[in-house]
């Protein structure tokens, strides 16, 4: 560039002196000055032409034209408002959707944790043989550790059990969720501590494991968030331990823990087959795919079962990788998402094309006069496209707005009690691939729009449209193509309306499941009691005896109870296998199962759960009375469904043949988990002074205000025993809204991507016909002038909107019924079935596509035949 | 179209005017106005070129690396731009001399295909 100005700097000095030496020649040779100098000039030609040809030498030709298609385009862009502000906000709101969307999927599907090689990462737990869909991944310990030495499909294998303690070192006892782990975990996933060290394999043992690695959050607000932490005493359920390494902020394995520490098994517990009490994650080795792991893994399984006939019998390990393991429950809904998104970015697009192919038939004799006066086809192609491509532009810089707005808000929403354990959560926001994602996406767009155009609306006969004294023309095929566009839009809204309706659809059913309980009267929190202190049943059965008496007796709360896994807690709850008495003992793998939930007496009433027949528990169900049960109401459907299932017997498997039988004493109504869970999941309820456990959780049924009474509880619980650390203190209500944020979420989503389709196709329509109706001006004149009347052109405009929506609904309402039983069983537990979803769209459409063509038709009836003849 | 008419007509042209001026500048650097006059004088005033198309060329052939440009002083004591022949330009007038000895031999032969070849 710096040499084409010095080169070009001097020509024009190089050429005055050029014509000043010739004259001075033809001076010599006898001219008179005045003579000698226009010959001078004669000679030398057109200095302006000479001039020009050299810059032009110099210069990057396709650059100036470029600028100057882009001048063009802005100033086109600012004569038509109209159409710049519909095209642009059309298309922002297309690629911002996309973007939001794209970002969300970016951090929670793509970047979930900043693991090295996450795609070689597999859990490996064992399988029981119960028929329950979601096992918690556990395996034996010795049998872990037989399959990390054995097995040569792990580079290596680590092991860990989460777990809550109770820090002691201050003067509140809190609870503090950890995990122990082994010595190669940090290793394994490969993640550096950000301060200190991780565990050495010596610190495996018992007695020399008292030393822990915190995380980032825990870091900062116990320890000060200095670097004198390292080195530092905490204490940990009564035991000191030294606080070696801090964790990055980032890293959230197997969720976002407080602390780690090592996991030191007893010699009697590494030798243990018989329980499946730890987790285990492993790196697959370089070339042994997951399938194959999994093959090696079901043929060690038999060797196991063959040496220890006992514990290994019905067993079989496997595994997952960990990404698929994270995409079970958001694919679906991510996927939904982005489908949705896709297909209002594709309605932009067909209006978007309609609008163009409308102006650039308003275009034609332009383009015919550019191509007479020389412009090749590929100059006007290039001319388009950029023209496209800048306002795609403006649109793609205006969604990067959207989209950045969309993500606050998406980040908002939900609590970070509940994000917090979605990995990859905090990771959602609007980054570098994002950002190349919309403005490629809009240049995509652009280019492919003005090519577009430029093919339908620029194949122009010269001579016929510079003739031509109106508008531009309309051939057959264009209008064709236009009405196909019609009906395509037509197609994708309603499929994204009837998408729309079944999930705010599925959300709002979903909040009435749990408005059942009425939880904005209950409160709830968690006691945590000491494991070492609390070892023996009937110490934790009067504790929560206790409690419950003194809080039920708190003036203005109605009941309380305790409960193992509270509704709505995202948590699965246990399942337990078991076996019915008078049936002949079913063949392992075939045992049935059903969830298992520890509740007091007054559960039920609490969360007012109804009691169907028989009764509930009372107090008298306690560790001197028959072992007694309750069941749910699909479990009663489902094991007894000719039968009273009340006065049967069941044992729970998983206590050995030595258990007792359990008498049910009554049905009580089905309760819906979690969102992900189907309602009519089968549940077994056991008393609590029955069947006592650590961890239950407190709820609290007060007349208003519920959570006005954490501090008397506190006051309560401290009395009872000081040594109880509170956890999970939040009101009932709250704990449902975190809980189906998510479908929340997705729910208004998807009804923003409905409102857009419904309006990007109402656009659509009132565009194509408006359109026709004006090209149709002269044909509706010549028909009023022979007598036709308004009716009858209204007649006339109404039908062919009405066919264009009949084609584009004929093909929707069975894809949309396709969609909706897709979704059903991909997005189980929020959608099911619904006609009448489908039907009520497919009305709103058709109502739409009428309101549409209301304008045209009213412009068409008002047409003067005089002036319509003179029109052209 | 128009457009690509002339670029024909320029391309026909180039290869000549290019020739000439490479031809000339073997003889030493020199100006503008000196080269035009060289090849007129030269020719016997036969070849009367359009001076002005004289600086496209010129451009062309320092873009193509052939000629180069410095500052000098002309022979009336201005401050002047001199062009000179470079290696490359060197080794293409070689080559265009022969392509070109080889064309009008050609064209000869074909225009007067009694006679033994042509002369130039």
């Amino acid at each position: 560039m710096r040499r084409r100005t010095r080169m070009l700097q001097d020509l024009d000095r190089d050429i005055r002196d050029h014509i000043e030496k010739e004259t001075q020649d033809n001076i010599e040779r006898g001219m008179p000055a005045e003579e000698a100098r226009y010959a001078a000039l004669r000679k030398f030609g057109n200095v302006t032409r000479v001039t020009e040809d050299t810059r032009d030498l110099w210069s990057f030709v396709w650059i100036e034209q470029l600028i100057q298609d882009v001048r063009f385009g802005l100033r086109m862009l600012r004569k038509s408002p109209g159409f710049t502000a519909i095209a642009v906000s059309t298309l922002a709101l297309g690629i911002g959707a996309n973007t939001a969307i794209f970002s969300m999927v970016n951090a929670l599907l793509l970047h979930p944790y900043s693991f090295r090689n996450l795609d070689r990462m597999v859990l490996v737990w064992q399988d029981s043989g119960s028929d329950a869909a979601l096992d918690n991944r556990y395996i034996a310990p010795a049998d872990a550790a037989d399959i990390a030495t054995y097995t040569r499909i792990f580079d290596s294998m680590a092991t860990y059990r989460c777990h809550n303690f109770a820090l002691t070192s201050t003067a509140d006892v809190q609870p503090v969720n950890g995990c122990g782990v082994s010595a190669n975990f940090f290793e394994l996933l490969g993640v550096a501590p950000a301060l200190g060290r991780t565990f050495a394999p010596s610190e495996q043992q018992a007695g020399l494991d008292s030393v822990a690695v915190v995380g980032y959050g825990f870091w900062q607000r116990q320890l000060g968030g200095d670097q004198s932490a390292i080195g530092k005493s905490i204490q940990l359920n009564g035991h000191a331990y030294t606080v070696v390494g801090i964790m990055p902020a980032d890293f959230n394995f197997p969720v976002p823990m407080q602390l780690w520490v090592p996991l030191a098994l007893a010699p009697a517990e590494r030798a243990n087959r018989a329980q499946l009490s730890i987790q285990a994650i492993a790196r697959l080795k370089d070339g042994v795919s997951a399938d194959q792991a999994r093959a090696a893994l079901t043929g060690f399984s038999t060797r196991l079962t063959a040496m220890y006939p006992t514990s290994n019998t019905g067993r079989r390990a496997t595994l997952i990788e960990l990404r698929r393991e994270l995409y079970q429950y958001t694919l679906p809904l991510f996927s939904l998402l982005q489908i949705a998104a896709g297909l209002v970015l594709l309605l932009a697009c067909a209006n978007l094309a309609n609008l163009l192919f409308a102006l650039m038939v308003g275009r034609q004799k332009q383009i015919a006069m550019r191509a007479a006066l020389g412009a090749s086809r590929r100059r006007l192609a290039q001319h388009f496209v950029s023209e496209t491509i800048v306002f795609s532009l403006i649109a793609g810089i205006a969604a990067v707005f959207v989209s950045l707005w969309t993500v606050k808000l998406l980040r908002t929403s939900i609590s970070p009690d509940w994000t917090k354990w979605v990995p990859g959560w905090s990771g959602i926001r609007v980054d570098a691939s994002v950002l190349v994602f919309t403005i490629g996406l809009a240049v995509i767009v652009g280019a492919f729009f003005g090519l577009a155009a430029l093919y339908h609306a620029g194949r122009v006969d010269l001579n016929q449209t510079l003739k031509e004294g109106g508008p531009g023309s309309m051939t057959r095929s264009r209008v064709r193509l236009r009405s196909a566009l019609v009906v395509v839009q037509v197609m994708f809204a309603l499929v994204l309306l009837v998408c729309a309706g079944l999930t705010s659809q599925g959300f709002q059913r979903l909040a009435n499941v749990y408005a059942g309980f009425q939880p904005e009267t209950v409160m709830k929190l968690e006691p945590v009691l000491p494991a070492n202190s609390y070892a023996d049943a009937s110490k934790i059965a009067l504790f929560y005896r206790q409690l419950l008496q003194q809080t039920s007796s708190l003036p203005g709360v109605t009941a309380a109870a305790v409960v193992d896994n509270p509704p709505a807690s995202n948590v699965d709850s246990d399942t337990a296998s078991f076996v019915i008495e008078g049936l002949a003992p079913p063949t392992r793998g075939e045992t049935p199962s059903a969830d298992l939930q520890i509740a007091s007496s007054d559960y039920f009433r609490t969360l007012r759960i109804g009691v169907l027949s028989g009764r509930a528990f009372s107090d008298a169900d306690n560790a001197g009375t028959p072992l007694v049960a309750l069941v749910s109401r699909s479990m009663a459907a489902k094991f007894w469904p000719h039968a009273d299932p009340i006065g049967q017997h069941i044992r729970l498997t998983e206590s050995g043949a030595a258990a007792s039988w359990l008498t049910i004493v009554g049905v009580v109504d089905d309760v819906r988990q979690n969102w992900w869970d189907t309602l009519t999941q089968p549940t077994i309820y056991q008393p609590m002074l029955q069947a006592p456990e650590r961890g239950l959780a407190l709820l609290l049924r007060a007349n208003a205000n519920p959570v006005g009474y954490v501090s008397s509880v506190r006051a309560i619980i401290r009395q009872l025993d000081s040594t109880v650390a509170i956890a999970g203190v939040s009101s009932f209500d709250h704990q449902v809204n975190d809980s189906i944020g998510i479908v929340r979420i997705m729910g208004t989503l998807m009804g923003v991507f409905g409102a857009l389709a419904l309006a990007l196709s109402g656009v659509g329509v009132y565009g194509v016909l408006a359109e026709s109706v004006a090209q149709r001006t002269r044909e509706i004149g010549i028909r009023v002038a022979l007598g036709a009347r308004p009716a009858d052109v209204r007649r006339l405009v109404l039908w062919n909107a009405m066919k264009l929506t009949g084609i584009g609904l004929a093909i929707a309402v069975p894809v949309s019924l396709g969609v909706n039983k897709a979704m059903a069983s991909l997005v189980f537990g929020i959608v099911s079935m619904d006609f009448g979803v489908v039907a009520a769209f497919t009305a709103v459409l058709l109502l739409v596509a009428v309101a549409a063509c209301y304008i045209p038709a009213r412009r068409a009836m008002r047409v003067d035949p005089i002036v319509a003849l003179r029109y052209e | 179209m128009s457009t690509k008419d002339r670029k024909e007509r320029i391309e026909l042209l180039q290869g000549t005017l290019d020739l000439l001026i490479l031809r000339t500048l073997l003889l030493g650097p020199t100006h503008g106005h000196a080269i035009a006059r060289a090849i007129e004088v030269n020719s016997d005033d036969v070849l009367q070129i359009e001076q002005g198309s004289l600086y496209p060329a010129l451009h062309r052939l320092i873009k193509r690396g052939w000629i180069a440009v410095e500052e000098g002083t002309s022979e009336n004591n201005r401050r002047a731009k001199f062009y000179r022949l470079t290696f490359r330009g060197r080794r293409q007038l070689a080559i265009e001399t022969s392509k070109w000895d080889r064309l009008a031999g050609a064209i000869a032969r074909i225009l007067r295909p009694a006679e033994q070849g042509g002369e130039l």
